[in-house]
């Protein structure tokens, strides 16, 4: 089943004179459940491919439709809401709220999401439990990207969105990671969106779309590799 | 090229730059203004009266002063000049209820005054009259004009030659319970002593002015070997012009310092924290000039002369503000300068604000080079990483179970109302300084309200007041107090020591007049004893139940009073019943009738030198309190916007500080709304803390200047709950509007942009 679909997207910013397209009429569909890896060098227009599957950013031309719904139509606080209700962000620099508690970053989801998982649930899954009433500053980074995964996960939102879920963690902390939001998306049943230029992360993924200079060149469905088979 | 990085510097954090200046420009302002205020009042008003030569020491005797008197006080070589002197209340012929105030003086360089229109003045004249400036300009009279004044059946027909301002007449009232002189209706002008004595046919000087530099017991011993007895002596302090100009620069000193003091820190410590986050915010780009070989000392210099541009800006448009808010007091057709009729008034700055103003410069200078200086110690390369604040750490009161019950909200904003302590610290005095200050403010409103309420409204019980001539007899006061059914009353000089006083004695049928004693109730008036004002209570240090002894002027009888009660009053004076003084046979005659008549309906007999209505008496003091009330007005609309600036100032802070997290908040899925209502939430908190220390705080202020400005006034604190109110929703809607100010940008927020990772 589709759960989303880009029809002729473009994303066009302008700087003074400069006008750069960041997306140039891109149109594609992903299905539920499956593990996508979008894949492109820094500046192909991946990350904004991301942000407005999210719901972070509207597109300057184009539809990207949901559940029927023209997202890109939706005002601001109905982009909200779906933000709260469908997707969930995982970043490279994790965006926790340094003020708040590992367990109070996860609950802060109450406030928006009707139904959330339980924090100490999620916690548990990613093993975060016994440091639930830490300050993220006292985590390690690989630490703190858990953290983060638990709140997206805590959501129980359809689509896990991740830009470089990996970016800042070395190598061994990143395949960890990796393998957790494999497990996660499997237990919870989620469809993910990781956004990467690491080629090996492709190895994993059901679906890989190749992105250069705002447009997709290649989209391919393959059979996936598991983390372990993968030299990292 | 350093030169021009400033000017980005400004330009870039043009909301900080800006809110600086209007900080420091505000805190400087009201400072200056009101010290400029009470400074420019004492050097007018000193200048005036020593222009005019006003007199230090004025001796009274009813049987009058011969040459010979005059000449024995003048031989005496402390004494500089003397001059005989006469006062007479005149009626203005065909207007009615108009009154001038007719002095003959033999020397004018004693107790003189300016021409400022028409010719100087003459002698030998024997038609001419000159009269007060105000006087003319209130009535149209110009110079030229005729003047008919009336004084007991004798008429003075008079050109006005010229027109004036006395320094005896500086604070121009009718008698002592006319707080604010009303030139329609009464002013005062000098006449020839030719002139009077050819008007009279006989010759009266019931006064001796004296130009001396003496003390007063000094003074009195002279008068006393000169006259062989007692005579009423009035130092300078005890008239009614001096010591109203010194009751309003004492008030306006009292204004001008502690509420200013208060802006003036508040507007400091914003720049303090103010600075330190801009520079915080430059982290990297002083890193970048490290980095470049750029020496520490032109860096230091660079941001240094940053906050030198903050602060002489602000310096000089503070110094023009203060001139503006002091000219605003003073302007000409407020009722400072009604009460207080000097010539061309110009505005003074005392030394003490150029000292402040440089202390401030450099201060703040200092600031910034401060700033800087710390940042510079660390090494370029941890200089270049972006400023991250201080972990956090568990507060002791998380362990509490009530912690746990509170939103996400209210966790989010104490949590970061901790780690940034400063700007919480900061925020919280900026509310407590406003807080405090309209408190203060509002309440000197109250109590004056208070004051009048009690001792015009509760404590005069008449309509009218009727004032009787001199040379009245026994059976028409009578027949008057009959006709109106009347209280009355009469006053007589005396002294305490040295101390001239009023003894008012009160035959009170009616009640209309009642004395409210210290604990702010009506004291009922006994036979037995006498009732002291406050004032002369302390400086005597008498308590009831002791005795004192008096001197009545021409006399060297003493009289021994006992204290039965110490009331609040406008005037130092003891009351006591006619009965008492019968028993202590006190000779006074009657010359005040209170009676419940009004005043229109009181037929203008012979026997009447005037009425007054008591609502006349409530409009001077209404008028009296427009003074207190304008300083009142501007002093919390400066709060408020210093309030505005320093909250907006911290409230763009705490945005931009929680900026990122607002990002992820909003990623998550927090509407706009919600995210308003966080900041907004945190703003609240932090205005509760403010007004709940700020209104403490308040009410300190306000005892100091009560006390401060009772000496004059003999008020109590009074503070209606309705101002409490009052206070609390002008300080929540001033903290509301700015945070609503702030928190409307988040809409801006770029998720995006807030959110990269770091390449």
């Amino acid at each position: 089943m589709k759960i989303i679909e880009f029809e002729n997207v473009s994303k066009i910013y302008t700087n003074g004179n400069n006008i750069l397209k960041a997306l140039d009429e891109v149109s594609f569909s992903l299905e539920e459940g499956k593990f996508i890896v979008i894949l492109g060098p820094s500046g192909a227009g991946k990350s904004t491919l991301l942000n407005l599957l999210g719901g972070l950013d509207s597109p300057s031309s184009g539809k990207i439709i949901y559940q029927g719904k023209d997202i890109a139509k939706l005002s601001n606080d109905e982009l909200a809401e779906y933000r709260a209700a469908t997707v969930g962000f995982i970043f490279q620099s994790y965006n926790l709220i340094p003020t708040l508690t590992v367990k109070e970053n996860i609950m802060l989801i109450n406030e928006v999401v009707d139904k959330p998982f339980l924090a100490q649930e999620v916690l548990k899954e990613v093993g975060l439990l016994e440091h639930m009433n830490k300050f993220p500053s006292e985590l390690s980074g690989g630490e703190q990207q858990r953290v983060s995964i638990a709140r997206a996960i805590a959501k129980n939102p359809k689509i896990l969105l991740c830009d470089e879920p990996t970016g800042a963690l070395d190598s061994e902390t990143g395949v960890l990671i990796l393998k957790l939001l494999l497990k996660m998306a499997k237990t919870y049943n989620k469809t993910i969106v990781i956004v990467t230029h690491n080629q090996n992360i492709a190895k994993l993924a059901d679906i890989v779309v190749k992105v250069r200079n705002g447009k997709i060149t290649s989209f391919k469905e393959q059979v996936p590799l598991s983390a372990d088979e993968v030299e990292w | 090229m350093l030169f021009k990085k400033i000017w980005r510097t400004v330009l870039m954090y043009k909301t900080q730059f800006i809110s600086m200046i209007i900080m420091i420009s505000l805190g400087i302002g009201i400072f200056l203004g009101f010290n400029v205020e009470w400074y420019s009042i004492k050097e007018n008003v000193e200048n005036h009266f020593e222009v005019t030569n006003f007199a230090d020491y004025r001796i009274y005797n009813e049987f009058g002063f011969t040459e010979d008197d005059l000449i024995k006080i003048t031989e005496n070589k402390e004494v500089k000049r003397a001059s005989r002197f006469l006062a007479i209340d005149t009626d203005v012929k065909y207007k009615n209820g108009k009154t001038i105030t007719l002095a003959i003086n033999e020397n004018e360089d004693i107790s003189g005054f300016i021409v400022v229109d028409g010719e100087k003045y003459n002698k030998e004249s024997i038609d001419g009259i000159w009269l007060s400036k105000s006087y003319a300009k209130a009535n149209n009279v110009s110079v030229g004009d005729k003047i008919t004044l009336i004084y007991e059946n004798v008429e003075f027909k008079l050109i006005v030659k010229g027109l004036i301002h006395a320094g005896e007449y500086l604070v121009n009232v009718r008698d002592e319970t006319q707080l604010m002189p009303d030139y329609s209706t009464h002013g005062y002008g000098y006449i020839s002593p030719k002139m009077c004595f050819d008007t009279l046919g006989f010759e009266y000087y019931p006064q001796i002015n004296v130009l001396s530099s003496l003390d007063k017991s000094q003074f009195k011993d002279i008068v006393k070997k000169v006259f062989g007895k007692t005579l009423i002596i009035l130092s300078k302090d005890e008239n009614v012009s001096y010591a109203g100009c010194k009751g309003e620069i004492k008030e306006g000193k009292t204004m001008g310092s502690i509420l200013p003091a208060i802006f003036l820190f508040v507007a400091s410590l914003t720049m303090v924290t103010t600075m330190h986050r801009l520079v915080v915010k430059e982290k990297s780009q002083i890193g970048t000039l490290k980095a470049l070989g750029f020496k520490d000392r032109r860096i230091v210099l660079h941001y240094t002369f940053y906050s030198f541009m903050v602060a002489i800006i602000g310096a000089v448009f503070g110094l023009g503000l203060g001139h503006i808010i002091a000219s605003f007091i003073l302007k000409p057709s407020g009722a400072m300068m009604v009460y207080l009729d000097v010539p061309d008034f110009k505005l003074y700055m005392p030394d003490f604000c150029i000292v402040l103003l440089i202390v401030m410069v450099l201060s703040l200078t200092l600031i910034g080079y401060l700033s800087v200086y710390k940042m510079l110690k660390t090494p370029a390369a941890e200089t270049l990483r972006p400023y991250t604040p201080k972990n956090i750490k568990k507060v002791f009161f998380e362990d509490i179970d009530f912690w746990d019950k509170l939103g996400f909200g209210a966790k989010w904003n104490i949590r970061d109302s901790l780690r940034h302590k400063s700007r919480t610290f900061m925020s919280i005095v900026g509310v407590i300084g406003c807080a405090g200050i309209v408190i203060a403010s509002l309440g000197i409103n109250d109590t004056m309200d208070a004051f009048l309420e009690l001792n015009y409204n509760k404590a005069m019980l008449y309509n009218s007041k009727i004032n009787l001539v001199k040379s009245v007899s026994q059976d028409n006061i009578n027949n008057l107090i009959e006709k109106y059914n009347g209280d009355s009353s009469a006053s007589i000089h005396g002294q305490i020591e040295d101390k001239a006083i009023s003894i008012d004695i009160y035959n009170l049928e009616n009640n209309y007049v009642r004395f409210n004693n210290i604990d702010n109730r009506f004291e009922e008036l006994k036979d037995n004893g006498a009732y002291i004002s406050l004032r002369i209570a302390k400086e005597f240090d008498l308590e009831v139940g002791d005795s004192f002894s008096i001197t009545l002027y021409g006399s060297d009888k003493t009289y021994m009073l006992k204290i039965n009660g110490i009331i609040r009053s406008l005037s130092e004076s003891v009351v006591i019943t006619s009965k008492y003084a019968g028993k202590l046979n006190l000779p006074y005659s009657i010359d005040t009738i209170y009676t419940e008549t009004v005043s229109n309906e009181i037929f203008l007999e012979d026997s009447i030198l005037n009425v007054q209505s008591k609502q006349a008496l409530i409009d001077t003091f209404d008028r009296f309190l427009e003074i207190m009330n304008l300083i009142i007005t501007i002093l919390i609309i400066i709060a408020i916007i210093l309030g505005i600036v320093v909250l907006y100032n911290l409230g763009i802070m705490s945005y931009t500080e929680r900026y990122k997290e607002m990002a992820t908040l909003k990623v998550v899925g927090f509407k706009d709304k919600q995210i308003a209502q966080l900041l907004v939430g945190q703003n609240i908190g932090i205005t509760i803390i403010g007004i709940v220390l700020g209104i403490p705080l308040g009410v300190i202020i306000l005892d100091y200047l009560v006390i401060s400005l009772a000496s004059e006034y003999e008020m109590t604190m009074v503070l209606n709950v309705a101002t409490y109110l009052i206070c609390i929703l002008i300080i929540m809607g001033m903290s509301l509007f700015v945070s609503f100010m702030v928190a409307r940008k988040n809409k801006n927020i770029d998720m995006v942009e807030a959110l990269k990772g770091i390449d």
